[in-house]
């Protein structure tokens, strides 16, 4: 049939094409059927219910739900946030009640025990009294130390992955490297980096380099060096070819081309990556810490085994707030002219 | 410098003969205007000059030295290109296009901070003023430019190390007829107070009669004319565009 006896038909009766097909509905079943299936696998469904159940006691409905207890329980636990320090005047060192730190105070504790008596065997109550050191937000200070620290981990963990990812992404780059077996070896590499959660790294790194922050910072380099190389590859890749080829007609070397045609394209793209990942390698401090890899982590670790849920509390909200005000002046910075 | 085509012939991969048996010789500092309809294989004719594209059969010569593999990178930073779609870093400033002209005759380094050295920062200002823009246009950015001002930055890029041979593929294409006659005067004015010669592909006819040496008309990849802008005639037109078209015959009629 040739086309100008279709076009002889009236536009009334031209068929418009349906923009869903049979396709479409296939891969919806598709997709829902994965669904269903793997659902059922990691209890969805029963997590909709233990859900629904807790919703219900919360809006009034009563009856019992354990998901519901266990949240109550939790935050019943973790709150009054501990803000103050408390230490044993016994276990300071040389303490003088005259020269006390500023805004700190001494207090008398009293704790009751109950002991066996070994004569009557029967068990009695001792109350005992020491003399505590109080310093108010003694602890909020502690807490704020420690999570500088964990910033400057992430800081450096991120430098370091900028540093390693770069030359990775400019090895990787169809436009960059014409050697298709480096560009293979370089994005080989960057997906091994990529595959190597921080965690399992750090726990190696501590045994190689002690309890500390030099294991948290590479760690959190290695994993993001492969973000970083990936997504910086692609962006060089992505970049309008135009300016490319003005330059390379020129004959500028592909180096002072990326420098001069595709690093002014793709820089916004390379600032949000970066500040992507410099906010998630602080929420990743923040856990590496629980293998002994330095900063709040440790800390929250030490205090969660010794059912400190208040400290605990005081840490989650500190953690909570610094990636906040980090998310609110990346997005500052970002808004700029760069 | 004399640009030599000897007998130069480019198919593609997929089966297209662009060019079939090309020779040309354009003298030094002529200014050559190359017509045809689109897909007669003007821009890849051009390409052949600088190796963005490497002919089947034939060869291109500048000055007798042929375009290969190991003159290519002697050769390229001697041939400036102006591009239809200007290909400039929009996000970059004026200064920053302009200057990256100089980039083959800048050591990595150097280039590497962007900190060029004095004689191309001077020669880059000289030539942003003399393709018409201020020195306030220096640190904005490309993207905040009219079109005719990108061409402008384009050509100032295209003349940083002052090349001897100038091709223009379809500079004018994207810009209202004002501004084309403009562009096209500024790029004959700069290549002629340097002796560039240029190989410049063209839509407009009026603007080929008024502005070029030599026009050579290319169709299905093969000269179909070749002579002084006098010499275009209706007849020719009318075998090179195919049909009569009458604003093409409108344009032959100006002075």
């Amino acid at each position: 049939m040739s086309l100008s006896v279709v076009e002889l038909r009236a536009s009334a009766q031209w068929h418009f094409p349906r923009p869903y097909g049979w396709k479409t509905a296939l891969a919806v079943m598709v997709v829902f059927a994965i669904l269903i299936f793997t659902g059922h696998r990691v209890e969805m469904d029963r997590a909709a219910v233990l859900t629904g159940q807790a919703i219900g006691i919360a809006a009034g409905a009563g009856g019992e739900s354990q998901v519901a207890k266990g949240f109550t329980a939790v935050v019943g636990k973790l709150f009054p946030l501990q803000l103050d320090e408390r230490t044993d005047i016994d276990r300071i060192a040389g303490f003088d009640p005259r020269d006390l730190p500023p805004l700190a105070h001494v207090e008398t504790e009293q704790t009751s025990t109950r002991t066996l008596n070994p004569e009557t065997l029967k068990l009695d109550m001792v109350v005992s009294h020491k003399q505590v050191l109080v310093q108010p937000f003694g602890y909020v200070i502690r807490v704020a130390e420690k999570m500088f620290e964990t910033w400057e981990i992430a800081l450096w963990g991120t430098f370091l992955a900028i540093i390693a990812g770069l030359p990775l992404a400019l090895l990787g780059a169809r436009n960059l490297t014409p050697a298709p077996w480096i560009r293979f070896a370089s994005r080989t590499l960057v997906s091994l980096l990529r595959a190597m959660p921080e965690l399992i790294t750090a726990l190696f790194l501590v045994l190689a380099y002690g309890f500390g922050p030099i294991a948290g910072v590479l760690a959190l380099a290695v994993h993001s060096a492969g973000f970083l190389g990936k997504f910086y590859a692609e962006d060089i890749e992505n970049a309008d070819p135009k300016p490319q080829e003005a330059l390379t007609a020129i004959g500028v070397s592909r180096f002072k081309m990326f420098r001069f045609a595709i690093l002014p394209q793709v820089m916004p793209q390379y600032i949000a990556y970066t500040f992507y990942i410099l906010d998630r390698n602080v929420r990743m401090a923040t856990v590496i810490g629980l293998v002994g890899a330095g900063g709040i982590g440790q800390e929250l670790k030490g205090r969660y085994d010794m059912y400190n849920y208040g400290h605990v509390g005081t840490i989650l909200v500190a953690i909570f707030l610094l990636v906040v005000i980090l998310d609110q002046l990346s997005s500052r910075l970002r808004s700029t002219r760069l | 410098m004399t640009l030599v085509f000897d007998d130069v012939s480019k198919h593609y991969p997929d089966g297209t003969a662009a060019l079939n048996g090309v020779s040309l010789t354009i003298p030094k500092g002529q200014f050559c205007v190359i017509l045809g309809p689109s897909g007669a294989g003007k821009s890849t004719l051009l390409r052949c000059v600088n190796g963005l594209v490497q002919p089947c059969r034939g060869r291109v010569l500048i000055d007798k030295v042929a375009v290969d593999a190991s003159s290519l990178k002697t050769i390229r930073p001697t041939v400036g290109m102006i591009h239809q779609g200007f290909n400039l870093v929009s996000r970059s400033s004026v200064a920053a296009n302009v200057i990256s002209g100089a980039l083959p005759k800048v050591g990595a380094m150097r280039a590497l901070s962007g900190v060029f050295p004095q004689t191309y920062r001077r020669k880059a200002c000289e030539l942003v003023r003399d393709v018409g823009l201020s020195e306030l246009h220096l640190k904005r950015r490309v993207s905040e430019l009219s079109g005719g001002q990108q061409q402008r930055v384009g050509i100032a890029r295209a003349f940083m190390l002052d090349p001897a041979v100038i091709l223009a593929d379809e500079p004018v294409a994207s810009l209202d007829p004002q501004t084309s006659a403009d562009i096209l005067a500024l790029l004959a004015r700069e290549a002629n107070t340097r002796g560039s010669t240029v190989l410049c592909s063209l839509h407009q006819i009026d603007l080929a009669l008024k502005f070029a040496d030599r026009i050579v008309a290319m169709r299905a990849g093969a000269i179909a004319f070749d002579g002084a802008p006098r010499e275009l005639t209706a007849e020719v037109l009318e075998r090179i565009y195919g049909a009569p078209n009458v604003t093409r015959l409108a344009g032959r009629a100006r002075p």
